[in-house]
């Protein structure tokens, strides 16, 4: 097998314009998923084991500057997606690769879109702009189940 | 636009670049493999998005706990839902390390070990989630409580 070595800048020089720039996201976004969906995966299968160590892990999630954390992985998803479904659309019907800097820029313009309210509705809270959300579902549950671990955070 | 010259193994050159299928040849691995990561990959469109949008939007992170996740697997159907979510996006996942991987990793010896390792990791994070799933029995666990 021939070894090819490139540098990081010559890399980052290559002038791939649109296209290329939507393929590293598109790669970067897939192994941060990935990477998150390991801890994920196993943290959530404990609660099957032991309960109190998941309420124990999630005070790692509810920590305000996870927040941000969360809303990199739902770019990142939301990323992969869109871009995803050009690069199906595009496989499925080749004529279209003749557009494709014009989908690349049309899969970054819905993603932006779709990720404005949800910047919001995730992070204003933390600045306490707004209300948690889901916190009425929230509130409602925790009249029946009082003893839930999230809703003796309520109480106090 | 140039037009490609026609080369052995491929098919006939398509618009917009590229080669159609060649014809009369069996499907190998990496067309198998390609083809799984577009079904897969619309598969989890539905399946993470509707999972980010309800765990992030609806119920908030804020409001979770153990109790919020065993009720909501106390339905079959939910479980299910994430036996799916779970089998498609860690294999999904898998199949993009490996081109990553074979992409920047090209000594052989180190690639093997690496592609070891990963492989290892994302298979034994597939079976306890899904083992998991499986073998979640709610009626013990609200005798329990």
């Amino acid at each position: 097998m021939e070894v090819r070595n490139r540098g990081l800048v010559t890399a980052l020089r290559y002038r791939g314009r649109e296209g290329m720039w939507a393929w590293l996201l598109h790669r970067a976004t897939g192994l941060g998923v990935l990477f998150f969906l390991i801890i994920h995966v196993i943290e959530t299968a404990a609660v099957v084991y032991s309960p109190e160590f998941y309420d124990e892990a999630l005070q790692i999630y509810k920590n305000p500057f996870f927040r941000f954390a969360e809303l990199l992985i739902f770019f990142s998803v939301l990323f992969h997606a869109v871009n995803g479904s050009r690069i199906v659309i595009q496989d499925f019907w080749p004529y279209l690769m003749e557009r494709q800097r014009q989908l690349t820029w049309a899969a970054g313009i819905v993603v932006l879109l779709v990720m404005v309210p949800v910047t919001w509705i995730m992070v204003a809270p933390v600045f306490g702009l707004a209300e948690e959300p889901g916190l009425e579902r929230h509130l409602e549950r925790c009249v029946e189940r009082t003893q839930a671990p999230a809703c003796l955070e309520v109480v106090e | 636009m140039t037009v490609a010259a026609q080369v052995d193994g491929r098919g006939e050159p398509r618009r917009g670049g590229g080669y159609d299928r060649p014809k009369g040849r069996l499907a190998n691995f990496e067309v198998f493999s390609w083809f799984f990561m577009r079904i897969s990959g619309l598969v989890l469109i539905l399946l993470a998005l509707y999972h980010l949008i309800w765990w992030n939007l609806v119920i908030g992170v804020e409001h979770l706990d153990s109790q919020v996740v065993i009720e909501r697997w106390s339905n079959p159907f939910w479980r299910l839902f994430n036996v799916l979510l779970v089998t498609f996006a860690l294999l999904h996942g898998l199949n993009g390390a490996r081109y990553s991987i074979e992409d920047y990793i090209r000594r052989r010896g180190l690639q093997i070990a690496v592609k070891t390792i990963v492989y290892s990791v994302v298979l034994v994070t597939l079976v306890i989630g899904v083992y998991a799933l499986l073998t979640f029995d709610p009626a013990s666990f609200f005798a329990i409580r």
